[in-house]
């Protein structure tokens, strides 16, 4: 029981690593600025709904919160209902409209967290090459 | 009083000099005779034709080396100083960046008149896509226009400086607000629209002088009854020849509604023929700057307009850039002059497009005559087809052809164009176009984005860099020939020559720098003859007036605009500012931000009444 048991644990760390953190973000990442097609997809989406003008080119905050921060802690629900409803309190607008939020907000999470986690670089991101 | 002796005088010149009589005696001067007066600078640019030329030659060639500051003035306001102030008489009219003061100033002693700040909402800073910057006042029948950065025009009683009335033209929340300056044509008051970086649906608006009622509205884009267009009686040039624009002349060379975010806006510096009654100016790029999600001509978008004053209807129209793919604006000013071409009297319109060529059109037909290319290494197109009118298009310099997601290298120009706003001036005395210039190239990577309302719809990243393989400097101060389209004479800048000309009938054109200098250099070869280092770079444009016998010449000084826009917004980035950041930071060794007003004229041992 016991030696499958770390067997199994060995195999769950070895994968961990490989996807590095977070099983719930699960993005694949190479020399810091390749990474898996759907967390381009997200990397995309903040590019396009110009998440920098509130929350820093590298995520390090600015009238918005430094999301390199907010990610070490927010789960991916509190993140969802967070940029779906906005929070018009403090000058954030909602998202829920956009079709490319709608689309891509699990691969938005998965590239965030990956900044947050220092795992992603910030800047352009491209697709990781095929071997 | 003063006024009404002004006014008496004038009714008086007129009346001896057109045979009428019985002019009244409160009633204003009118703006056509003010700006006749080479002692005054009425208008933004000295005249309705754009030429931005004064006739005053106490300053010439053999003394310009002796000039020296006569006053100066702080704005008491940070960041881009563009446009002029007015000189009209013994006042001169002073007006800043955001907040968008104005300062009525006696030229006897340089004491205040007036003053009217207005209490803007800062919210509209954020939505200004390159400064907050302002290009000037307007002058007519007695009143003082400012067009305000929230999208509201105010005329000011220009002897009291009270509100006489005000006009919201926007929404600053959808992103629209207002860099251009206000200009009064005969009775109407002119104004535009800011914001194709924010997906704002541009227009040209009319207003009359006196009661501020709005009297036509015409887009850029959309169904023809908005954009004042008969299609079978409004022309364009196609296929060697004029030919009307045909219905729904915009709306079928859009996608869907893309034509609602079509941009078109009106920020620019327009002209106006009372020949001809026709208003005359350029839009600007149309919506996303991704053009991927806007395939068709976008009309229309980077257009010359011609339209008549009292209607608004279009008389002809000439797109410049069809389907644009490098945010080539087509709001650079209309010089309306009068050349021999190919042996031919021709009321014509001379035109420096951001993207790079310089057009001369019949401005009364709509004709197309000469399109070059006023700096050699424009490569995105090679030439102009004359039959089509259209730009024969280098696909190695086409992002819109690569497609989203592909960085294009080595555009010519850059996006900020071969010129942007900064105006030209025409030398009366030679018929040349003395064209301050920039010589700048880019890296652009379109990409996809979406429409929120209020937040920036762009699509595209950018840098910016000299022009390789050429002097190493970012501008060029020219004489162009506008009949032949030829480049007379060339004198290379290290920053782009971001200032407006002044031409004088002393035989000088004066400019300014992004480094700070003021300079007069010869109309005949652009040879510096005298230069003087403000505290601040240089946006604005040089304008001279007479008081007392005595000719001065005037510059704002505070950088900031697009090419400044690192240093007026704190930001670092090299693909911040559209790209200007990164392109401009050298800016940073030579100049920091500022906000005065300089003026020149000659010690009292140098003035000769002639040469």
């Amino acid at each position: 029981m016991m030696k499958r048991f770390v067997v199994v644990l060995a195999l769950a760390l070895s994968s961990a690593s490989l996807a590095d953190d977070s099983a719930k973000a699960s993005y694949q990442v190479q020399d810091g600025t390749k990474v898996d097609q759907k967390t381009l997809n997200g990397w995309k989406t903040w590019r396009a709904l110009a998440c920098e003008r509130c929350h820093g080119a590298q995520q390090e905050g600015l009238v918005g919160p430094a999301l390199v921060e907010s990610l070490k802690t927010m789960s991916k629900e509190d993140f969802h209902t967070t940029i779906m409803n906005g929070r018009p309190e403090k000058g954030m607008p909602n998202f829920n409209t956009s079709q490319m939020v709608n689309e891509n907000w699990e691969g938005l999470y998965a590239y965030l967290k990956g900044r947050s986690d220092g795992k992603i670089q910030p800047g352009h991101l491209y697709p990781i090459e095929s071997k | 009083m003063k006024q009404q002796r002004l006014s008496i005088l004038i009714g008086a010149a007129a009346a001896a000099t057109m045979g009428m009589c019985g002019i009244a005696v409160a009633q204003a001067p009118g703006l056509e005779q003010l700006m006749a007066k080479s002692s005054n600078w009425a208008s933004q640019a000295g005249d309705y034709a754009n030429h931005r030329y004064s006739d005053l030659k106490q300053v010439n060639s053999n003394n310009v080396g002796q000039l020296q500051v006569a006053w100066t003035m702080s704005t008491g306001v940070l960041r881009g100083h563009e446009g002029s102030p007015l000189v009209i008489g013994d006042t001169l009219y002073l007006h800043t960046p955001f907040p968008n003061n104005v300062y009525a100033v006696n030229l006897k002693d340089q004491s205040f008149k007036w003053k009217y700040e207005p209490k803007q909402n800062t919210d509209v800073v954020p939505v200004m896509c390159c400064d907050t910057v302002n290009r000037g006042l307007a002058y007519g029948n007695g009143k003082i226009f400012l067009q305000q950065a929230d999208t509201t025009l105010v005329a000011l009683d220009a002897n009291t400086g009270k509100v006489v009335w005000t006009a919201k033209n926007g929404d600053p929340k959808i992103g629209e607000t207002n860099t251009n300056a206000p200009h009064v044509f005969k009775d109407k008051v002119i104004t535009g629209i800011s914001g194709g970086e924010f997906g704002v649906r541009g227009r040209l608006i009319a207003y009359d002088v006196n009661s501020g009622k709005k009297v036509w509205t015409a887009w850029s884009t959309g169904p023809d009854t908005e954009l004042l267009v008969d299609p079978n009686k409004t022309m364009t040039w196609t296929n060697g020849k004029l030919a009307p624009v045909g219905k729904d002349s915009s709306i079928k060379t859009w996608k869907g509604d893309q034509w609602k975010l079509g941009g078109g806006t009106t920020w620019g510096w327009y002209a106006y023929d009372p020949k001809l009654n026709l208003v005359y100016y350029g839009t600007g790029n149309p919506g996303t700057w991704n053009p991927a999600q806007r395939p068709g001509d976008n009309k229309w978008s980077m257009t010359i307009f011609a339209r008549d004053l009292d209607t608004g209807m279009a008389k002809w129209a000439y797109q410049m850039t069809p389907h644009d793919e490098w945010d080539f604006d087509g709001i650079n000013e209309m010089l309306l002059v009068d050349l021999k071409i190919k042996g031919k009297d021709t009321p014509a319109l001379v035109h420096f497009d951001r993207n790079g060529f310089g057009y001369t059109l019949n401005r009364d037909t709509g004709e197309l005559l000469v399109a070059q290319k006023y700096d050699p290494q424009v490569n995105w197109a090679t030439s102009v087809d004359m039959k089509t009118g259209r730009p024969i298009v280098d696909k190695k310099y086409s992002p819109g052809t690569t497609g989203p997601d592909v960085n294009v290298k080595d555009i010519c120009p850059a996006a900020l164009g071969s010129k942007d706003q900064q105006p030209a001036s025409y030398d009366r005395k030679s018929g040349l176009i003395m064209v301050p210039t920039n010589h700048v190239c880019m890296t652009y990577e379109p990409f996809q984005v979406e429409y929120t309302a209020g937040q920036p719809f762009v699509g595209a990243t950018l840098t910016m860099y000299p022009t390789p393989g050429s002097h190493g400097g970012m501008g060029n101060f020219i004489a162009w020939d506008a009949a032949q389209g030829k480049i007379v004479w060339s004198k290379p800048e290290r920053f782009s020559v971001w200032s407006g000309a002044l031409t004088t009938a002393g035989d000088i054109v004066f400019y300014g720098t992004l480094e700070g200098y003021i300079k007069a250099v010869s109309t005949k070869d652009g040879k510096e003859l005298w230069k003087f280092k403000t505290p601040s770079g240089i946006i604005g444009n040089v304008f001279t007036y007479e008081y007392s016998g005595k000719q001065y010449v005037g510059i704002y000084s505070g950088i900031g605009g697009w090419a400044g826009i690192g240093m007026a917004a704190g930001l670092t980035g090299n693909t911040e500012g559209l790209g200007a950041v990164g392109g401009y930071k050298d800016l940073a060794k030579y100049t920091t931000l500022g906000g005065s007003l300089f003026v020149f004229a000659l010690p009292d041992s140098a003035r000769t009444a002639s040469r």
